[in-house]
C-alpha cells in the first residue's frame, strides 16, 4: 500500500525524482513528520478547516463519527475500516490515507516524468514508511525499473530483517540510510526500535559495497548534541565504504497531520532547527573525510 | 571569452535617475493632442497619409523637449517623465467622461490638471465623429457591435489604443542611418507612375515618408542644440563633457549611421520613442538587442573606447528612459492590461543563422543591467535553445531569483521549425524575437499584431453551447445551437454543440478584426513605422496595406483551462459516473452554486473531476481537441493583406492574454468546472488557480499537450516560486534542468517565474507605500504590484505557489 506518489522531488537522491511513499513502518519515531505513513493499513484523516458540514460522512458511518455545527467528532479509538469513507467527503476534509496500486499503475505514474529523469540524472526513490517492509511486489517493481534503466534510490531505516534488504542488492542505485542514533537505549525510547538491528544491517550492506548515504535526522532532545552526533559520524567513518553523510534538521511541518489523525505529537511545540545549528556537525564530518550536506 | 559582471550596484547617477522616474506620478500630457488636432484641422483637404505626416512633423518640431541632469541617453515622449500623450484620432470621447476619475482609478491612476481637462474637452469636441473608434464601429454590422457589447468578443482596445506589437529593422537602421532611408525613399519616389491610380497613392506615401523622416531628423537635431546649450551653461566640467558628447552623438545620428555603441544605442532609443509618438499601440519591441548592437560594442571594446561599466550604465540609462514612456488607456481597456505596461520587449540569447549559440558578452551585460535595475521595462526575454550556454542559463536563474519576473524564456526549438513550416525563410526564422510579452515575430519583416487581435471569451461560448446557442448573460442568441444540454443523452452531443458554436464565433472574431483592420488602414496609417519595416518602401505601401514581408496574426483566447476542466467535469460526473444529473448541474451553475446542494455540486466539480495542469490525459486531451476545433476553423481565414504582398496573411491561435482573465471572468456566470460567477478565469495557458497540485513537471506535461505548433501567438505559462525554493546552487541547477526538459523534449513555448512569497504579496497589498518597487509578473509582463487593481492582486495571490 502506498500513501503518496510525489513527482518533482529534489531532495531525495540525485536529480529530479518521483518518490513512491509506501505505507507502514516498523518504527514509531517520536519526531516523525509523516505520521500517516506509520500504519500498514488505511488511516482516517480529518482537516477541520476544510469541513463544510455536508454530513455525508455521518450518514455513512455513525459508530465512531458524530457531528455538530463546528464539524465532526471522531472517536479515534473505535475507528474501524476507514476505507469505506474513502471519497465520501466532497470537500476532502475527511480523507483516507492509503491506496492499493498495482505495479502497472505505479509504473505509469513513474513514466510520466521519465524525460525529467533523463535530463537531470534523476529517477525513482522508494520511501515510506519503510519501503523494505513491503512484500514481493517491491522486488518486481525494482526489477522492472532496472530493466527500464531508471535509477532507483531506497530511503530506509534498515529496521527490517536482512532478507528484506538482501533482495535489493545489486539493483539499487543508492541506499539512503537513516542512522538515528548509536545508543540502543535512546534509540528504543524514541523510536520503539532496535538500534542493533539497524547497525548490523548497515554493516552488512556496507560490506556488500553498495552505494550508501547516511542520513541523520537531527532531533532536539534526542541526538542534537555534539557527543551524540560524533558517535554517529565516527561509526559511519569506521564502516570505511561510506563517503557521504546528510544532516536533516528537525522541522515541524508535519504537526498539523497529527491533529488530523487524532494522534499526540511530542514535538508539536518544537521550533524548526536552523541550518546554522548543523555547522559543528558538518565541520566534524568533513574533518574526518566525509562529504557532508544539509538536507538531501 | 565570456565574463560575467558580478557587480550588483548601480552608479549614483543611475540610482538617482531611476528614483526620479519611479517617484514621478503618471500624468497626462496634451501637447501631442493639440498638435495633431491643429494639423488635422489645417489640412482637412489632404489625403490622410499626408495629414498624419504633417501632424507628426508639427509635434516633433513643437513639443517640449528636455534633458535631465545626469542623463546619458536622451529623448522624451511628452512634456514630463511618465506623462502619457493623448492620441485623439483613435478615441477621445472617453477622456472627458473619465478624466475626473483618472487619479482615483484603483489601478493605473493618472494625475491631470484642470487646465488640461479644459483643453481635452475642446479637443474631444473637434474630434466628434472623426475618430477611429467611431469609424471602426460604423464599419461593423449590428451583430458584430452586439457581440462586442456582450463582451463575448472584445476588440475595443484595438480601436482605442491602436495596433503596434511590432519590432522594426534595427539592423538596417544602424547600417544605413536616417539619410540612407531618405535616399531609398527618393529613388522609389522617382519611379512612381503618377498616371496610374496606384501612383497617386504611392506619390503621397513617399512624400509622407520624406516629411516624417526629415521631421525625425529635426527632432534629433533639437536635442543636439539643447545639449549644446546646456553644455555651455554647465559649470561642472564632467557634465559639460557628457553634454558635449550627447550633442555630438545627436548631430551624427540625425543624418548618418552611428559610429559607436553609444550612438547606436541612442539612435535605437530615438526610434523606439518616435514610434510611440507616432502611434498609440503598445508592445513596440526592440528585437534582438544583443545581436544588432554587438558589432558596435565589440569594436569599441577592442579599440579601448568603451568599458563594460560604461556600456552597462548606458544600457541602464536606456531602461530608465523606456520606463519614462507612458500610455493611458480607457478603463475598459486598462482592465485587460493591468499595471500600465508598454511591453517594450528586449530579446537576448538564441541562435545565429548558422545555428550556433548567439549568447555574447553583450547578452550578459543586458541581462545583468536589467537585473540591477529591477524595473518593469524593458520586458526581457531570453531565447532558449538546446545548446545555450550553461553559464548563461545559470545567470538567468540568478536574475529570476531577484523576484521581478525577468527574464522570461521563449523556445527556439519550437518557434524556428514552426516558422519555417509556415513559409518563413530560414535566416529570418533564426532571427525571430519576442514581441511584447511572449509572442514572436521576425523584427523588421513582420506586420502588426503577431498577437493581440480580438479577445474571445471561450467560457461564454461553452455556456452558449449548453443552451441551444443562447448567451444567458446578454440574453441573446447569436447563433442557434443544436439543442439544450438537458436533452443531450451523451457527452458527445454536448461536444458537438461546442463544435457548432465555436466555429461561428471563430468566424466572428475574424469579421471584427477585418472591420478594425480596414478602419486602421484607412484612418490611422503609420508612416515612420512602415519606413522601418521591410518591404514597405519598395512596395510603396504602409504595413497595413500589405507592405511587410510576412503577415501572421493572432487573436487571444481566454479561459483555456476552464474550458478543459468544464468539459472533463461534465463528461466524468454527469455522463460517465452519473454523480450529478443534468438538471442538478444546470441549477447549480445558474444559481452560482447557491445553498448547501449547490455548494455540494461545486465541491464535487472541483474535487472529483480531473483538472488541467496535473498531467492527466483525460482532461488534457479533451482540452486539446476542443481548442483545436477553434484553431482549425480559424486557419481558414485570411487577414486584410491577403494577396496584397506579404507571405502568410493567416491567423493562428494565441493565449498571451495578459491580465484579461480578470475582466473576462467578470462577465462569465458560474461554470461547470466549479468556478464561481464573475470571478477570474484562468490566465493564459496556465492551470486554474490552485488546481495544479502535482508540481511543475506535471504542469509542464499538461501544457505541452496543447497543440503548441498551432498556437504561434504564444502559449503563456506563468509559475510562481517562493524565494526559498531556489536558494541553493543545487536547487537552481534543478530548475535549469526542468526548463531544459520542458523546452528541448516537450517543446514548450514559454515560461516565466514569479519568485515572491505569498506573505510578501499580502503585505504589499496592505501597505503599498512600503512595496513601491515590488514587481510581479502578470501573465507575460512585469508590473508594479501596488499599481494593480485589488482584483488582479487577489488573483496573483491566489495562484498556486509551486514548491521546488
Amino acid at each position: 500500500m502506498i500513501f503518496n506518489i510525489q513527482r518533482f522531488s529534489t531532495h531525495d537522491g540525485p536529480g529530479i525524482r518521483t518518490v513512491i511513499f509506501y505505507k507502514g513502518c516498523p518504527l514509531r519515531c517520536a519526531w516523525c513528520s509523516n505520521p500517516e505513513s506509520q500504519d500498514f493499513g488505511y488511516s482516517l484523516m480529518y482537516d477541520r478547516k476544510l469541513c463544510r458540514n455536508f454530513g455525508d460522512c455521518l450518514r455513512q458511518e455513525s459508530k465512531y463519527l458524530s457531528g455538530n455545527e463546528n464539524g465532526i467528532l471522531i472517536d479515534w479509538a473505535s475507528v474501524t475500516k476507514p476505507e469505506k469513507l474513502m471519497n465520501v467527503c466532497l470537500s476532502k476534509a475527511l480523507s483516507v490515507s492509503g491506496e492499493e496500486k498495482n505495479m502497472v499503475e505505479i509504473l505509469n505514474e513513474i513514466a510520466k516524468d521519465s524525460l525529467f529523469f533523463q535530463q537531470s540524472g534523476g529517477g525513482v526513490t522508494f520511501s515510506g514508511g519503510e519501503p523494505l517492509s513491503q512484500g514481493p511486489e517491491l522486488e518486481l517493481l525494482l526489477d522492472e525499473l532496472n530493466k527500464q534503466k531508471i535509477d532507483v534510490a531506497i530511503e530506509t531505516s534498515l529496521h527490517v530483517p536482512w532478507q528484506k534488504i538482501e533482495r535489493c542488492l545489486g539493483k539499487t542505485g543508492k541506499f539512503l540510510v537513516d542512522l538515528k542514533h548509536t545508543n540502543s537505549a535512546k534509540f528504543e525510547r524514541f523510536t520503539g526500535g532496535n538500534a542493533g538491528l539497524v547497525m548490523s544491517n548497515i554493516e552488512k550492506l556496507a560490506a556488500c559495497n553498495e552505494n550508501i548515504i547516511i542520513r541523520v535526522p537531527v532531533i532536539p532532545e534526542f541526538n542534537h548534541t555534539f557527543g551524540e552526533m560524533k558517535g554517529i559520524i565516527d561509526y559511519t567513518v569506521a564502516l570505511k565504504t561510506i563517503r557521504e553523510i546528510h544532516f536533516l534538521p528537525f522541522h515541524n511541518l508535519g504537526s498539523a497531520k497529527y491533529e488530523m489523525l487524532g494522534m499526540e505529537y511530542r514535538y508539536s511545540e518544537m521550533k524548526n532547527l536552523d541550518t546554522v545549528e548543523m555547522a559543528e556537525y558538518m565541520a566534524y564530518a568533513e574533518s574526518v573525510g566525509l562529504i557532508a550536506k544539509i538536507g538531501g | 571569452m565570456i565574463k560575467t559582471i558580478k557587480s550588483t550596484e548601480v552608479s549614483e547617477r543611475i540610482s538617482g535617475l531611476r528614483e526620479k522616474v519611479l517617484r514621478t506620478k503618471p500624468s497626462v500630457c496634451t501637447e501631442r493632442a493639440k498638435f495633431y488636432t491643429q494639423a488635422y484641422a489645417e489640412n482637412e483637404d489632404k489625403p490622410i497619409i499626408l495629414k498624419r505626416a504633417i501632424a507628426l512633423e508639427k509635434t516633433l518640431l513643437g513639443m517640449t523637449i528636455f534633458i535631465d541632469e545626469g542623463e546619458l541617453i536622451v529623448g522624451n515622449q511628452s512634456s514630463q517623465h511618465r506623462a502619457a500623450p493623448i492620441f485623439p484620432e483613435y478615441a477621445v470621447d472617453w477622456l472627458p467622461e473619465e478624466m475626473d476619475g483618472l487619479d482615483k482609478r484603483s489601478g493605473d491612476a493618472f494625475f491631470i490638471t484642470d487646465e488640461h481637462k479644459k483643453e481635452l474637452v475642446e479637443i474631444a469636441a473637434w474630434w466628434k465623429g472623426k475618430v477611429l473608434y467611431d469609424k471602426g464601429r460604423a464599419l461593423m454590422s449590428q451583430e458584430l457591435r452586439d457581440l462586442q457589447d456582450s463582451a463575448i468578443i472584445k476588440a475595443t482596445g484595438n480601436l482605442t489604443s491602436g495596433d503596434a506589437h511590432i519590432a522594426v529593422d534595427f539592423y538596417k537602421i544602424l547600417e544605413v542611418g536616417l539619410n540612407g532611408y531618405l535616399d531609398e525613399i527618393s529613388s522609389f519616389h522617382k519611379q512612381v507612375k503618377r498616371y496610374e491610380q496606384d501612383g497617386v497613392r504611392k506619390d503621397h506615401f513617399y512624400t509622407a515618408l520624406t516629411i516624417s523622416i526629415r521631421a525625425f531628423q529635426s527632432f534629433i537635431q533639437r536635442f543636439q542644440e539643447l545639449a549644446l546649450q546646456q553644455a555651455e551653461a554647465s559649470s561642472n566640467q564632467v557634465r559639460k563633457a557628457e553634454l558635449t558628447n550627447i550633442s555630438h552623438n545627436c548631430k551624427a545620428i540625425a543624418e548618418n549611421a552611428p559610429e559607436n555603441f553609444n550612438q547606436a544605442l541612442q539612435l535605437v532609443y530615438f526610434v523606439q520613442l518616435i514610434l510611440q509618438i507616432e502611434s498609440n499601440g503598445h508592445s513596440v519591441s526592440l528585437g534582438r538587442m544583443d545581436q544588432y548592437l554587438y558589432p558596435f560594442y565589440k569594436k569599441d571594446i577592442l579599440k579601448g573606447n568603451l568599458t563594460d561599466e560604461f556600456a552597462s550604465e548606458l544600457l541602464e540609462s536606456t531602461w530608465i528612459k523606456l520606463l519614462s514612456v507612458n500610455k493611458i488607456r480607457p478603463w475598459s481597456h486598462t482592465r485587460f492590461s493591468a499595471g500600465g505596461p508598454l511591453y517594450q520587449n528586449v530579446t537576448i540569447g538564441g541562435q545565429t543563422t548558422e545555428g550556433l549559440d548567439a549568447v555574447n558578452e553583450l547578452s550578459f551585460l543586458i541581462l545583468h543591467s536589467v537585473g540591477k535595475m529591477k524595473l518593469t521595462q524593458p520586458n526581457l526575454s531570453v531565447r532558449f535553445h538546446q545548446n545555450i550556454s550553461e553559464t548563461f542559463m545559470n545567470e538567468c536563474i540568478r536574475v529570476i531569483e531577484k523576484g521581478f519576473g525577468m527574464p522570461a524564456f521563449n523556445n527556439d526549438e519550437i518557434v524556428i521549425p514552426e516558422l519555417i513550416k509556415l513559409g518563413v525563410e530560414k535566416d529570418d526564422a533564426y532571427n525571430y524575437s519576442a514581441i511584447g510579452c511572449i509572442e514572436i515575430a521576425v523584427p523588421g519583416k513582420w506586420g502588426y499584431r503577431c498577437t493581440g487581435m480580438s479577445f474571445l471569451n471561450l467560457m461564454r461560448v461553452m455556456l452558449a453551447s449548453m443552451y441551444d446557442g443562447l448567451d444567458k448573460y446578454s440574453g441573446k442568441t447569436f447563433y442557434k445551437g443544436i439543442g439544450n444540454f438537458v436533452d443531450f443523452n451523451s457527452f458527445n452531443e454536448l461536444y458537438k454543440a461546442w463544435q457548432h458554436q465555436i466555429k461561428f464565433y471563430a468566424q466572428k472574431t475574424v469579421e471584427i478584426d477585418t472591420a478594425v483592420d480596414t478602419a486602421i488602414e484607412e484612418y490611422v496609417p503609420d508612416i515612420l513605422c512602415s519606413a522601418f519595416v521591410d518591404s514597405c518602401i519598395s512596395r510603396g505601401k504602409t504595413i497595413k496595406e500589405g507592405g511587410s514581408k510576412y503577415d501572421f496574426v493572432s487573436g487571444l483566447q481566454v479561459g483555456i483551462a476552464n474550458l478543459g476542466n468544464s468539459l472533463a467535469a461534465i463528461k466524468k460526473l454527469v455522463f460517465e459516473e452519473k454523480k450529478i444529473t443534468k438538471q442538478e448541474l444546470l441549477q447549480a451553475i445558474e444559481s452560482d452554486f447557491e445553498g448547501k446542494d449547490g455548494e455540494k455540486i461545486r465541491y464535487m466539480l472541483l474535487n472529483f473531476a480531473p483538472k488541467y495542469g496535473n498531467d492527466d490525459d483525460y482532461v488534457d486531451l479533451l482540452l486539446r481537441d476542443a481548442y483545436l476545433d477553434f484553431i482549425v476553423e480559424l486557419e481558414k481565414y485570411h487577414t486584410t493583406r491577403y494577396n496584397r504582398g506579404p507571405i502568410g496573411c493567416r491567423y493562428y491561435a494565441g493565449t498571451s492574454s495578459i491580465s484579461a482573465n480578470v475582466p473576462n471572468g467578470s462577465v462569465v456566470p458560474a461554470t461547470p468546472d466549479g468556478r464561481k460567477a464573475y470571478t477570474p478565469v484562468a490566465e493564459g495557458s496556465s492551470p486554474s488557480s490552485g488546481s495544479d497540485i502535482l508540481g511543475p513537471t506535471a504542469v509542464f506535461k499538461s501544457v505541452s499537450k496543447l497543440p503548441t505548433e498551432k498556437i504561434m501567438g504564444g502559449v503563456l505559462l506563468n509559475q510562481k516560486l517562493t524565494p526559498s525554493t531556489i536558494k541553493t546552487d543545487a536547487d537552481k541547477e534543478k530548475l535549469v534542468s526542468i526548463l531544459r526538459t520542458f523546452f528541448t523534449d516537450l517543446k514548450g513555448w514559454h515560461v516565466q517565474y514569479n519568485i515572491v512569497s505569498r506573505d510578501t504579496l499580502l503585505a504589499a497589498k496592505r501597505d503599498p507605500e512600503k512595496y513601491r518597487d515590488l514587481i510581479v509578473r502578470v501573465a507575460g509582463y512585469c508590473a508594479f504590484f501596488t499599481t494593480l487593481s485589488p482584483d488582479t492582486q487577489d488573483d496573483i495571490i491566489a495562484r498556486t505557489e509551486q514548491t521546488l
